[in-house]
């Protein structure tokens, strides 16, 4: 029987070309989609789920509360760990990795030059202890537990040793200092948070041979026993924090607090803490989730309708097979094994298809999709359940609809399948209002986008470069600076802590006076071109001059330093401009008064409102040169830089970056949602216009007769596709409002994360309707000329 | 073997009922060869249809053998039409995307027969209609004779009982039409029971009895020698 199920469907899916193709095409698409959004959902959700026991595995974040904020830090200091596992039992072991990059970048110098490295981090020697990375070459045990040793990836190794084994045992010098090379491990693999290419031994930092509680600067995890409560043992750690920083939190009237979190939550969890590598926020996960479900969802629609349209062609091979004595169930089988058999090839040429396009998804996506995992017994078994229910659920309703015809009916051919027409429709609705609901997010998105990227960021970002220079260089960078300026390629250069685009050092402030609240505020060290460099307007005061103090200066000396205050921390203070001039306050522990008053300007990405900002002196602190390069060919001007850099640092590779593409990175992920969701809906409203084309020829073929008579009484092509589309019309008008009512709710959610919103008028809605619309109307417009040009007299003849 | 009793088949319009059939009795031995005649409209595709369980809408009784068809189930109805009925129409109504063998296979499947005896049972009828060569063709690479011998082919594959035949040579011109009715008696001849209807009165010559119909009744039944 089966057999003859699966030569029959074959012949039949063979003879109609056009159908299933169409089918074929709709079900693949949403296939590719499905199982690539399902590969990147996986790969996110496996995040730091590789190591042995790494459900055991914490790490530690701390709360500090100061002066009532409240601030989350992901780092903490570097005697915790040891603590930790020296008095609480229940530690297993527990590791702790400096991620430098924070701070600077290193010179790797291999005996052939100096390469500029970012990826390093200090770990301790527990650290394979915690994860268990493979180890490649060397002593597993004791790799990092001397000074000046380094650990280097699979990836690292080769570039520059050429193998692993070759590696072993090398010396590099790191930063002008000596490491040996005491083992090679895996690369990092992509779903784990931790992504270094040197991990040099901890015991090498000075806070590695002293820990201290200060500062707290180390990520630190913790590996429970098995045994372990893990909210019992969070319960004991507020003793600890009692036991060793008490005292100093009573002087300096802070609060703080440790908290563990999952290694596994570290990726999709709270992404207001900082991580080595950037995490996914998980709300993108569900959405693209219900993406790739509604995808197939509409896929399968597609089929449903193509082949209840399709029924009115094979009414009479039902009929002769329910006479020859076919039952329900059995015409069920056959029209079933159809959809599955479309089904199956849908499959197999999605992967196909996902073989060919990962290499492209890792560029638009930044994943890489795990290919072998569709090939796991997990991946098949998902697979051909996948194929089974999509099969099942196209298949069902065209196969109930078929096998409940009347034979002699059938057989005669008077057949009109108008019952069940409300499904069809509503199936219509549904494509439709998905296609408009993604087509309407995708602009929302998009508007988001375009006003981040065009709004006035209260400063100038054009043609301001940011070059990163090392802690070393800092006495230096000012003959640097000057070299830069008499080159003619710099107009004005400071030196920051930071580019403008996300400052983040946070300090308190202390107004003193009648004025006795102490509050946050974000410190900015840089010298006194800043200003200039990247021409923010003094409302009140004055900017810096080269008579004024830094802070270090100032301190050392217990002098009162300059301060360039924003509006924002004004307001705060509630001072004019005019009368905040010359006010004395206690600025982080120091005292200083207000020289000057800027403008308000963004200084994170809008995700944030423009927080309280005070501007000092401090060059000692900062570690980037702002070159605001004179109006000309930028390539010129860098050309001349980067001779001048060469010129006077030769040690150091020339890397630079614009402020403003720095600036365009800030949204890299909702640039990525934009992309996903315009590529989603495109794939939406092309599934679903294949849809609507197979209905429309359906109407078509059941009002052939009608319309030869409308064109018999002189109805032109515009009258016909009047007939054919009014009925299509008014499920799309139907579509068309609850996609609006859909994008309202959407506009509201997707930019709560959005401090500063673009303003969403009608157009993302009136733009999205319409050009789904147009495409309808295109569908239906072909389909009508169509049955415009069939000659009357031959519809006419037969009845 | 077949007895029907007051059979009422009607249309029910606006104004009035419009009757197909009206007050129909009759009892069909088993081993008869009857014809249906009547002008178009008379009623014999609707009376043949009724008979063949395939029209379950009209009043009256319907009792096969002892049985009263109304008063079965469903599966039992099925059964029996899947059993003791073979169908056999003007336009062939060949599945157009099967095979020879696969069209003569059909019914076979849906009665769940081994593929052994499938396979001896189609032979078997191949060889009878002188259709081997063609076994691999489909119905459109046949002639009109050839397609319903293929249809009275697959008609009896199943060895019903009663074979119904809606002007069988109704398509087919006069030598074609000849060797379908030989096919007929033979059948006949066999022991299967054959309720025809047809407009040529020459093809009631191979039954064993005449029934006319007209407007819905049945206006005259004779037995006719052989």
């Amino acid at each position: 029987m089966w057999k003859n199920y699966l030569k029959v469907s074959f012949r039949n899916l063979k003879k109609r070309k056009l159908y299933t193709g169409i089918n074929l095409l709709g079900l693949t698409i949403a296939l590719v989609s499905f199982f690539v959004i399902s590969l990147y959902i996986y790969h996110e959700w496996s995040y730091d789920r590789m190591y042995t026991g790494s459900d055991r595995i914490y790490k530690f974040n701390q709360e500090f509360v100061s002066g009532g904020e409240r601030q989350l830090v992901s780092t903490t200091p570097s005697l915790l760990v040891p603590t930790l596992i020296d008095e609480y039992p229940e530690v297993e072991t527990g590791t702790l990795v400096f991620d430098l990059s924070i701070f600077s970048s290193v010179l790797v110098d291999a005996g052939e030059g100096n390469q500029e490295e970012s990826r390093f981090a200090f770990v301790d020697e527990n650290f394979y202890k915690v994860f268990d990375f493979e180890i490649l070459a060397g002593q597993k045990g004791s790799l990092l537990s001397e000074p000046n040793q380094v650990v280097l990836t699979e990836e690292t190794a080769n570039r520059y040793f050429g193998s692993a084994q070759n590696a072993e045992g090398k010396t590099l010098k790191i930063d002008s200092k000596e490491y040996q090379v005491s083992g090679v491990m895996e690369n990092f693999p992509s779903n784990s948070h931790l992504d270094f290419d040197f991990l040099a031994s901890f015991k090498t930092h000075r806070h590695g041979k002293n820990p201290e509680w200060s500062p707290s600067n180390y990520y630190s995890y913790v590996k429970l026993r098995e045994d372990a409560d893990r909210a019992a043992f969070e319960a004991k750690l507020p003793q600890l924090v009692e036991k060793y920083l008490g005292e100093e939190q009573k002087e300096y009237g802070f609060q703080t607090a440790f908290f563990t979190q999952p290694v596994t939550n570290i990726h999709l969890g709270d992404q207001t803490l900082s991580s080595i590598k950037p995490g996914t926020d998980v709300k993108y996960l569900y959405i693209f989730g219900v993406v790739a479900i509604l995808l197939i969802a509409i896929g399968i629609i597609n089929y449903v309708n193509l082949a209840t349209a399709e029924a009115t062609e094979r009414n009479r091979e039902v009929g002769l097979r329910k006479v020859m004595g076919a039952d329900r169930m059995q015409l069920f089988g056959q029209f079933v094994s159809e959809s599955l058999i479309l089904t199956f090839g849908a499959a197999i040429l999605s992967l196909l298809i996902i073989y060919l396009i990962a290499p492209q998804f890792v560029r638009l996506g930044g994943v890489p999709l795990d290919l072998s995992l569709l090939f796991s017994a997990k991946g098949i078994l998902l697979m051909a359940f996948l194929v089974a229910a999509v099969g099942l659920l196209a298949g069902m309703y065209p196969s109930v609809i078929l096998s409940g015809l009347k034979p002699i009916k059938a057989l005669g051919n008077q057949i009109k399948i108008g019952g069940g027409a409300w499904v069809r429709k509503s199936l219509v609705v549904f494509q439709f209002f998905v296609s408009m609901g993604l087509l309407i997010s995708t602009f929302i998105v998009k508007s988001q986008l375009d006003y981040m990227q065009e709004v006035n960021l209260g400063y100038q970002r054009e043609q301001v470069l940011a070059l990163p220079y090392h802690y070393n260089m800092r006495n230096s960078i000012e003959s640097v600076k000057q070299e830069m300026l008499r080159s003619g390629s710099a107009e004005s250069i400071a030196l920051a802590a930071d580019m403008p685009i996300h400052i983040k050092a946070g300090y308190t402030i202390f107004p003193g006076g009648d004025n006795q609240r102490e509050f946050m505020i974000t410190g900015y060290s840089v010298d006194k071109d800043l200003v200039n460099t990247i021409g923010l307007t003094v409302l009140a005061g004055e900017n810096f001059t080269d008579t004024d103090l830094s802070r270090s200066v100032a301190y050392d000396s217990a002098l009162e330093f300059p301060l360039i205050l924003n509006e924002s921390a004004l307001s705060q203070l509630g001072w004019t401009p005019e009368e905040a001039i010359g006010r004395k306050l206690n600025y982080g522990g120091s005292m200083a008064y207000v020289k000057g008053v800027v403008n308000d300007f963004y200084f994170n990405s809008l995700h944030h409102k423009i927080e309280p900002l005070g501007i000092f002196i401090d060059p000692g602190q900062a570690n980037v040169l702002l070159v605001k390069m004179p109006a000309g060919n930028p390539a010129t001007h860098l050309a001349t830089l980067e001779d001048t850099w060469k010129a006077l640092v030769p040690d150091r590779p020339f890397n630079y970056r614009f402020i403003d593409q720095e600036y365009a990175q800030l949204y890299r992920s909702e640039e990525r949602v934009g992309a996903i969701f315009g590529l989603f809906s495109g794939i939406a409203i092309f599934i679903a216009c294949m849809g609507l084309f197979g209905l429309v020829s359906y109407v078509a073929l059941r009002r052939t007769r009608e319309i030869s008579i409308r064109k018999v009484l002189g109805a032109t092509q515009g009258d016909v596709l009047a007939v054919l589309s009014s009925d299509f019309l008014k499920l799309l008008a139907l579509s068309a409002i609850l996609a609006i009512g859909f994008g309202i709710w959407f506009s509201g959610t997707w930019l709560e994360a959005f401090a500063n919103k673009a303003q969403i008028g009608i157009g993302p809605f009136i733009s999205s309707i319409l050009v789904v619309l147009l495409l309808a109307l295109i569908t239906i417009g072909y389909r009508s000329w169509k049955v415009y040009r069939v000659n009357p007299s031959k519809t006419l003849k037969s009845d | 073997m077949i007895q029907l009793k007051e059979i009422d088949k009607y249309i029910e319009s606006r104004f009035q009922r419009v009757f197909i059939l009206k007050g129909i009795n009759l009892t069909i031995n088993e081993g008869e060869f009857i014809t249906l005649m009547g002008p178009s409209g008379a009623g014999k595709s609707t009376l043949l249809n009724i008979l063949g369980l395939l029209d379950e809408d009209y009043d009256g009784d319907y009792f096969f053998g002892e049985r009263n068809i109304r008063h079965m189930r469903d599966k039992e109805r099925s059964n029996l039409h899947k059993s003791e009925f073979g169908y056999i129409f003007q336009a062939y109504h060949l599945i157009d995307e099967l095979t020879v063998y696969e069209n003569i296979e059909t019914p076979l499947l849906y009665r769940n027969v081994s593929s052994g005896e499938r396979k001896s049972i189609i032979a078997d009828l191949l060889d009878r209609f002188n259709m081997v060569a063609k076994k691999d063709l489909f119905p459109a690479q046949l002639s009109g004779g050839q397609q319903q011998l293929v249809g009275i082919a697959r008609a009896i594959a199943g060895k019903p009982r009663v074979l119904l035949a809606d002007e069988p040579t109704g398509n087919l011109h006069s030598a074609q039409a000849k060797e379908i009715m030989e096919i007929f008696r033979e059948l006949h001849a066999e022991g299967t029971t054959i309720i025809q209807a047809t407009h040529a009165r020459e093809n009631a010559d191979y039954g064993t009895r005449l029934i006319n119909l007209v407007d819905g009744r049945i206006e005259t039944d004779e037995a006719i020698a052989s």
